[in-house]
């Protein structure tokens, strides 16, 4: 784990981790998905291929894989299994059974404790795709942003992810929820699971991944399944988590921590070499480094400035000009050319498509 | 592959030896003929018959259970392996005259290795005909292993497709009915019970639908815990008959839970929709969607109305 030394200007630590460091507790979610696919018979030698996992290790309890190993082992388990592999796998995902996480989370007693824990501890639930929840007066959303390059797996952990979330509020509340999606990438062939996991108010090549629902849900009690502990209990259960995350979770991926990074310093003009320096690398290092987590630092800067636009636009309700002006472009011109260059939709495009969801 | 193959550990390793013999005998009676008499075209096209001849056995082997069939398959290919490997090694070595094995392996194996193989296909064709019979309502008229759902071999929701642009191409077996099936609860019992429990659910009910089907029907897996239905030639009130025993048949089903043998009643809501006529416009395409968007929607439906169909 690579620690920073503190920048004059900027928070006091950045801690971060790479995709090749063992950080993720194999027993949790990625064990449910190996058991997924044993229960329909595949060898856990044919699930595991090429790895470096062995299943004697994941039950020990003791095994943590890299971001890395998990993309290695979802790689293979889609080459064996077919299209519902991520609606079953999001399915039982969430509270799921990841220790005192999963606990915390199962004593939720509403829609916004359950978002709440859910962005908070979300590397432990959902290793590779990184939760942002916002809210208007209207609606709550929740934008699934990758923590790495995910290469051809983004699609197949977005609905791994959404479908987690939609399956844990059926249950808690014991009917489906009116979710509402956008989807980044164009409607799959296997459109069908898409209606029947998620309900069929789904918009695709929307630019973005996210899933909203009207905010009158967020305080409407949990019906059944979870289960309310005492304050105290809570207390204890949430200090336990507390030192589990900061033990193991705390760093982020590389790309996530340059994303957050890019985040706390969005009005700034930030060159590569000056969020290299903010990095304590050297520009070629810093390259380097992210590539190996297959992404370039445009496409991390792109994804920070959409993101800042996306939220000023649509949950502040702010002006083409007033984002143009408080991203320092020149004028709305470029900021719509750069716009429709991160996601492919100009921004009334994108206000149209998203009103539609 | 691998643990599919060591069924036939016997059959290849005598397949084995037998070339191994066949060559070393060539070795010890033999001289080598020099590079300028060899002819590589022979060569080339020998050799490839025989690496052909290997693969097709290795994949008939791996794909099959032990059994007469699969004797006098891989015998017939093993004897026609073992003489085009004798013809490639003819090439290089030059036999004196009169070696009786050699004449053996020359002339009996290749008629004997190909009348045992059209032994073993027509016996092969019966065979097949006997697993055509259990397929039926499964599959209709055409295959394709690429569709077929691995949980419940049925077939997905493309195979679905497929059947029912084929109908309303050909616009024979009109009326046309479809259901559509879903398991009442299944989202709720698959956390209950975990998804070890509520995929054997969903292959059992998929077992029973199927026996309830008429000849000529076809179940498939849309997806989740929703099963399609195609009824050629069925006007709705028949189907809605159909629909109704179904009902009935799931009613009585009593599924049993593997982890305390209790016993968990199931429930099914079933959407129909009906297609008389295959209009001019819009397209086939257009049409099927709507045929089968029209059955998910009365299954909505029926949903919120609590009705049976």
């Amino acid at each position: 784990m690579a620690e920073l030394k503190p920048d004059v200007d900027m928070k006091p630590t950045l801690s971060w981790q790479e995709a090749d460091q063992a950080s993720i507790a194999a027993h949790w979610q990625p064990a449910l998905l190996i058991d997924l696919l044993i229960a329909r018979d595949f060898s856990s030698h044919h699930i595991l291929r090429g790895s470096g996992i062995f299943y004697e290790d994941i039950v020990t309890g003791q095994q943590r894989i890299s971001a890395n190993q998990l993309l290695q082992l979802i790689s293979n388990a889609r080459r064996l299994d077919e299209a519902d592999l991520s609606f079953r796998w999001g399915n039982h995902a969430l509270p799921g059974h990841c220790g005192c996480f999963s606990q915390l989370l199962a004593s939720a007693v509403s829609l916004r404790d359950f978002l709440t824990l859910l962005t908070r501890y979300h590397r432990v639930f959902s290793p590779l795709l990184v939760p942002h929840r916002y809210e208007d007066q209207h609606s709550v959303y929740v934008y699934w942003l990758p923590a790495s390059g995910l290469g051809e797996h983004h699609a197949f952990l977005t609905e791994v992810a959404m479908t987690s979330v939609v399956s844990a509020c059926q249950w808690f509340y014991g009917q489906r929820l009116p979710w509402r999606f956008a989807f980044a990438h164009p409607a799959p062939n296997h459109i069908e699971q898409y209606w029947l996991n998620l309900g069929e108010a789904i918009q695709f090549e929307a630019g973005m991944d996210m899933m909203k629902i009207d905010r009158a849900w967020l305080d409407k009690p949990f019906q059944q399944h979870n289960s309310p502990i005492s304050q105290t209990a809570h207390q204890v259960l949430e200090q336990e988590c507390q030192r589990q995350w900061q033990a193991d979770y705390h760093s982020p991926l590389l790309p996530e921590a340059v994303y957050q990074w890019l985040m706390a310093h969005i009005q700034q003009p930030n060159s590569l070499e000056q969020v290299a320096q903010a990095f304590a690398m050297s520009p070629a290092t810093f390259k380097r480094k992210l590539k190996k987590h297959q992404v370039h630092f445009q496409a991390i800067q792109d994804r920070a400035r959409l993101q800042t636009s996306v939220y000023l636009l649509y949950v502040r309700g702010w002006t083409n000009e007033q984002v143009a002006d408080y991203l320092n472009f020149n004028d709305t011109t470029n900021f719509r050319r750069a716009f429709k260059r991160w996601c492919g939709l100009t921004p009334s495009d994108s206000k149209y498509l998203l009103s539609l969801v | 592959m691998q643990t599919a193959l060591t069924l036939h550990r016997h059959k290849l390793l005598i397949i084995a030896a037998l070339l191994l013999a066949s060559v070393l005998a060539n070795w010890y009676f033999g001289h080598a003929k020099p590079w300028a008499s060899i002819d590589w075209l022979d060569v080339v096209g020998e050799g490839g018959s025989a690496l052909a001849l290997g693969v097709w056995l290795i994949l008939i082997l791996a794909s099959r259970p032990t059994g007469r069939v699969t004797d006098l398959l891989s015998l017939g290919l093993g004897f026609m392996f073992l003489a085009f490997c004798q013809d490639v090694v003819d090439e290089f070595i030059r036999l004196p005259n009169s070696q009786w094995w050699e004449q053996g392996l020359e002339n009996i194996a290749m008629p004997l290795g190909i009348s045992l193989l059209t032994y073993g296909l027509f016996h092969w064709h019966g065979e097949q005909l006997a697993i055509n019979e259990q397929l039926k309502k499964r599959e209709r008229v055409f295959r394709e292993h690429r569709m077929l759902d691995r949980l419940t071999q049925i077939g997905k929701v493309d195979y679905l497709k497929k059947q029912i642009q084929q109908v309303m191409h050909q616009q024979q077996e009109l009326p046309l009915t479809l259901l559509m099936i879903d398991v009442d609860n299944f989202h709720q019992q698959s956390r209950l019970y975990g998804h070890r429990e509520s995929d054997r659910l969903l292959h059992e009910i998929s077992e029973l639908l199927l026996l309830n089907l008429r000849d000529g029907d076809l179940i498939c897996r849309y997806g989740g815990d929703r099963f399609a239905v195609l009824l050629p030639e069925t006007p709705e009130e028949k189907a809605r008959q159909i629909a109704f025993e179904l009902q009935q048949a799931v009613r009585f089903f009593a599924f049993k839970l593997q982890a305390n043998g209790e016993t968990c009643y199931q429930r099914i809501h079933i959407g129909l929709s009906c297609l008389y006529q295959v209009a001019q416009s819009p397209g086939i395409e257009q049409q099927m969607d709507d045929f089968l968007r029209s059955a998910n929607q009365q299954l909505a439906a029926m949903r919120l109305s609590g009705q049976v169909a």
